[in-house]
Parts: structure tokens; sequence; C-alpha cells
């Protein structure tokens, strides 16, 4: 089960999803990135209620960073102990745009 | 139906002769309509230029159900060059293989099965529409190896004499019925495995619409003999037939010991066509006639079709249903045989009023010993219905389930009880399972496609350390996802490729990721500590 929170503040988009990115929830998070960024060319993803993520989730992540670091700007915030240490295992600490 | 035409073409045909030729073939076509089917038949064609394939491309435009059929691996090549094979059905010539001298190692209703090597046996047909029963037999075969059961795949299609076979590699098989005519000691060895490989498949789920209700065939011979037997037993029959649950799971159809074979040290099961879903009892109907039914009344039949004898043949039916059975109480045994033999004798009944033997006399014999026993069957019989638990279900450990994507939800609710149960921590259980979703859909995505699967998954915990297992078993591809080389995670999200990340989470996650490919399956075992 995954919810995605979606505000936009001064042309930058913020999602916050919830619950499980997995593989049956990721074609959601997709479209949202994609809806998200038609209109804004920044985007955040607060991951604060986000529980799990599995490589299909990397997979959508990976793919937005890919096409907004050519015309925009994707960062991640705040996500929980065990989604950090998925991102540290697989390298994308320094793929993505991680706030501190 | 339309009508259909075959047009031999024969030697050469090139610039010199290509109008010659077409005038001839359009001879052969005058009068037949523009909508019937006209095959051309290359057997004999020895060489097509660019000018005879123009006279082929103008007998398209008139008749468009244009097929070419017999042509050899040269002509093929041409054709599929120039982009024929796409424009219209074309049909590889087939192998010729010759059985004269080659022994006989089956014999069925439907034809032979001769070594034709070492290593390779062909499957004869003796009827004229073979080439569409091989085809459906290899499709069927094909369907039940990815569902798990262990047989000979044909892998080639050849022609015999007039007619068709088809070819699988079977190293040194023996039949069950060879090993109880010859190896006596080998009969607790055929109980065991005969009685395994049947629980086996009735264990299967088959996807709806993929293979035909056994059930209908049954009631369908029913239908046509009840009103031979007197005193309304005829539809009671029937009721009680109709009665018996409908089932997804599979049955063979004609399981008996000609057709499971034991090939080097494994056990296969051939002679698929016959392939079905439904309850057990109509597998038992079939098996009791294959032993002792059919052979009633002349028990040397037995001989003649399996190779060993009467006695040995009412044995092992008794046995190997005690097996399945899971029964050791002859009152229990008696009670199933009972309701069994009723769904038997209305088959051979029913069976021999169409086809009859050829000695009146010994038929109407046969058929009043059948039907009298029959009777007496049905006078004190209320229900056909009996209760097997399949293999696989009773085991709280596992489950088994169709790999496909949608289904992950319900492998990790599951996976996730046993973690619950182990008071495994949250943190770990994210882990776990991270691990699970990556390697089942894993399986789900690869195993089997394009066609749908089956995968098992089993849990255990053991103490002391307290240690997580999860096994994934499946019967598709062999795969072992240890030997892929991992992504390098240090390059930069313009480098990275997708994919390849989800086993090496895995393998980083838990503590141990063994892979074994045994028995035709591939068999992961993660393990986490507790």
């Amino acid at each position: 089960m995954l919810q995605i929170k979606k505000t936009v503040q001064n042309k930058t988009a913020i999602l916050s999803p919830a619950g499980r990115l997995d593989t049956l929830t990721a074609p959601e998070m997709e479209e949202a990135i994609r809806e998200a960024t038609a209109t804004c060319a920044a985007l955040i993803l607060d991951l604060s209620e986000l529980e799990y993520i599995s490589s299909a989730g990397l997979r959508v992540l990976l793919a937005a960073q890919k096409a907004l670091s050519v015309r925009g700007k994707m960062t991640v915030r705040r996500a929980n102990e065990t989604v950090s240490e998925i991102f540290e295992v697989t390298g994308f600490t320094d793929i993505l745009n991680i706030e501190k | 139906m339309n009508k259909q035409i075959t047009i031999p073409l024969t030697g050469r045909i090139d610039s010199t002769n290509a109008a010659d030729a077409e005038q001839k073939i359009l001879a052969q076509l005058e009068g037949v309509d523009a909508g019937a089917s006209v095959t051309l038949d290359f057997e004999k064609l020895d060489y097509i230029s660019s000018a005879g394939l123009r006279v082929i491309l103008r007998l398209k435009k008139t008749w468009n159900d244009l097929t070419v059929e017999n042509v050899s691996s040269d002509i093929y090549e041409t054709l599929e060059m120039t982009g024929f094979t796409e424009m219209m059905t074309v049909r590889k010539a087939y192998r010729v293989v010759s059985v004269e001298g080659c022994e006989v190692i089956g014999e069925g209703f439907n034809g032979k099965v001769y070594r034709i090597d070492r290593d390779n046996v062909v499957k004869t047909y003796k009827n004229a529409d073979a080439l569409a029963e091989i085809m459906h037999e290899r499709e069927v075969a094909r369907l039940a190896l990815i569902l798990g059961v262990p047989t000979a795949i044909s892998y080639d299609v050849v022609r015999v004499g007039d007619s068709y076979g088809s070819v699988f590699e079977l190293l040194n098989a023996k039949s069950f019925s060879k090993l109880l005519a010859g190896e006596p000691d080998k009969y607790d060895f055929c109980v065991a495995e005969y009685v395994k490989m049947m629980k086996r498949i009735h264990a299967i789920t088959v996807p709806e619409g993929k293979l035909p209700p056994i059930k209908e065939r049954s009631l369908r011979r029913i239908e046509r003999m009840k009103d031979t037997l007197p005193d309304g037993l005829g539809d009671k029959l029937l009721r009680m037939a109709r009665e018996i649950p409908d089932s997804d799971r599979m049955v063979h159809g004609d399981y008996h010991t000609k057709n499971i074979v034991l090939a080097g040290d494994e056990v296969l099961l051939i002679d698929m066509d016959t392939l079905s879903v439904g309850h057990p009892i109509f597998e038992l109907q079939h098996m009791y006639n294959a032993y002792v039914g059919y052979s009633e009344y002349d028990p040397e039949i037995v001989r003649q079709f399996q190779g060993y004898s009467p006695e040995i043949a009412r044995r092992f039916w008794r046995d190997t249903l005690a097996g399945y059975l899971g029964a050791k109480d002859e009152k229990k045994i008696n009670e199933v045989e009972e309701k069994v033999r009723c769904l038997s004798y209305a088959g051979l009944i029913e069976g021999i009023d169409r086809h009859s033997s050829g000695d009146r006399e010994k038929d109407a014999a046969t058929r009043a010993l059948w039907e009298s026993r029959l009777i007496e069957l049905l006078k004190r019989t209320d229900s056909l219905t009996f209760d097997v638990t399949p293999e696989g279900e009773s085991d709280p450990d596992a489950l088994d389930v169709e790999a496909t994507v949608p289904n992950l939800d319900s492998v990790v609710d599951f996976v996730n009880a046993h973690l619950d149960a182990a008071d495994c921590p949250p943190k770990a259980k994210m882990q776990i399972d991270l691990a699970v979703e990556e390697i089942f859909v894993n399986i789900a995505n690869y195993a089997y496609a394009p066609e749908i699967g089956r995968a098992t998954v089993r849990v255990s915990v053991a103490d002391d350390p307290l240690t997580v297992s999860i096994t994934f078993i499946d019967r598709g591809v062999p795969y072992d996802p240890l030997k892929k080389s991992d992504p390098d995670v240090t390059l930069s999200a313009e480098e990275r490729e997708i994919g390849g990340l989800g086993i090496f989470m895995t393998k980083k996650i838990m503590d141990d990721v063994i892979y074994e490919y045994k028995d035709g399956q591939n068999i992961l075992t993660l393990s986490k500590r507790l």
C-alpha cells in the first residue's frame, strides 16, 4: 500500500509517499512523479513516511533523477533508517541529492 | 469449409520455364474459387528463382489463402530472405526418419514407439490427423512441464512413412511395465514412485481453460450407456457422477505403468495427450481398468497389454491405491475401490458397445460380466464422492502460488506471518521482505516467460542462533542469480544502468544465499540470523 501526498510550493512540487514503494506500487509513484514534473522543474521527495523501498522503487527514483538532472532538480529528504541504509548499500546516496 | 487443393511443383522453376510452370498451375486451378485454400507442395522442387517466386506472388493475388509446404531448408532460406515467410504460410519439410528394423519399445492404441538410436525414440501415429495430434500433445506436454510435471518433450516432428512422428530424447528409458515384468525386485520402487508421481500431478492447480475437464468425458460416456441398465440404476449413476465436485487439479487421464518411465535415475510421465483437470476418482477410474477392469473376463489381456501377470496387475492396483489414499485400513480402500469401479464399468460398457473386438461371443460375455458387477455395485452405492488431500496442501510452512507479480502481496504476507511468529525485529523484517520481493518478482518476470508457472516458497525458522531461511522453488528456465555480476554502485546517475540491483541488495541484506538446480528445479535459499 502506498499513499502519495502532493503539494506545490513556489513552483516546487513536494511528493510525500507513505507506506511501501515496491514492485506493485512503483507504477503509481512513477505516474505521480511524471505528473508533478510536467508542470514543475523542481521536485522534493519527502520520505519521512516511507517504510519500505525495493529495487522497483529505486528504479523509479533513478529514472526521475536522470530526467530532472537535465532540466531541473530533484531533492530527497527525511528518509528513515531502513530506507537510508538501502540508499547506502546501493550507492544511491551518491546519486541522489539527499538533504541532511 | 472452403475447398482445399494441393498442387505439387517439381524440378527447377527459373526464368526459362516460369511462364510454362505458371500455365500448368493455372490449368489445375481452373474453376477453383478464390476463397479456396491452395497449397503448393515443394517436396519435389529443387530450385526456384525470382521468376518463379513472381509466379507465386501472382497466384497469391487471386488465391489469398495460399500455403507452401514441404520446403527444403535451401528454398526456405530464399523464401525467408525475400519476405515470403511473412506473406504466406510456409511449412518446412519434415526430416524423414525410417523405423525399419528399429526396436519397438512401446505400443499404444494410437501408434508405436520405436528406438531410433541410443538416445532417441520416435513416437508414430496411426491416424490420418497425426500432425494435429502431435501438435496438441507437444503443447500439452509443454504446459505440463511448466506446471511442474517431469515429462519428456518432443524436440522434433519428422515424417515416418506416410504419417508423422515426434522425436523424444529418452536415455535408457524403461517403462514401469517393463520393470514390473522383468525386474521383480523393483516392485516396491515402482509402487512408491508411481504413488509419488500421482500425488504430485494431483497437487498441481491448472490455470482455467488450459486443460479439459475429465468429468465431462465420463459424464458423456455414462449418458450414452445409462439406459441399458435396469431399474433406473443408470440415472442413479449419472446423478452420482454429476455430484462429484469439479476440480482444477491436474489428472493424467491414462495413468498406467506404460506411461511412466524410468530414464536414467529420473522418473518421467509420458503420453500427455489425455491430460485433464478433475477429481482424482476419474484418474482411478482409468487406472482400475488398465490393471483389472479391462481384463476381468479374460485375465490374459493384461499380460498382452502390460507384459506382466494378472496377479501382479491386481496387486499393483491395490498397493498403489492404498499408497495414494494413505490408508492401511482394508475397509477404507475397498470403499473407495467400489466407487471407482462404478465409473470404470460404465466406461468399459460404453466402450465395448462402440468398438467390438471382432469376437462377438466374447464381447457379449465380457459385457454381461461388467454389467452384472456394475448393477450389484450401484444397488449398494449412494455416493461417488470421497476425500483425498493432495500433497503440498498440508504443509503450513510452504506456499505454492502462481508466479505472477500480483501474487507478491500474498507471498510477503505469508513470510511476514512466520517472521511475526518468530518475534522478528521490524528492521530485519523489512530487509527480509525486500529480499523476498526481489527474488519472487524475478521468478514472476523471467522463470516461465512468456508463460505462467508456479513457485513454492518455504519458510523455516531455526533456533540458536535464531535464523530464518526462505526457499524459493520454481521449474522455470535454469537460472543462477548468483552468477550475475554485481552492478557498479559507484557510478553516477547518468552512467547507472537500471537493473541488477535486486539480487545485489538481497546478497547484502541476507547472511547466506545459496542456489542449486536439482530435478529440474531452481532452488534458491536465503537465510538471515535474527
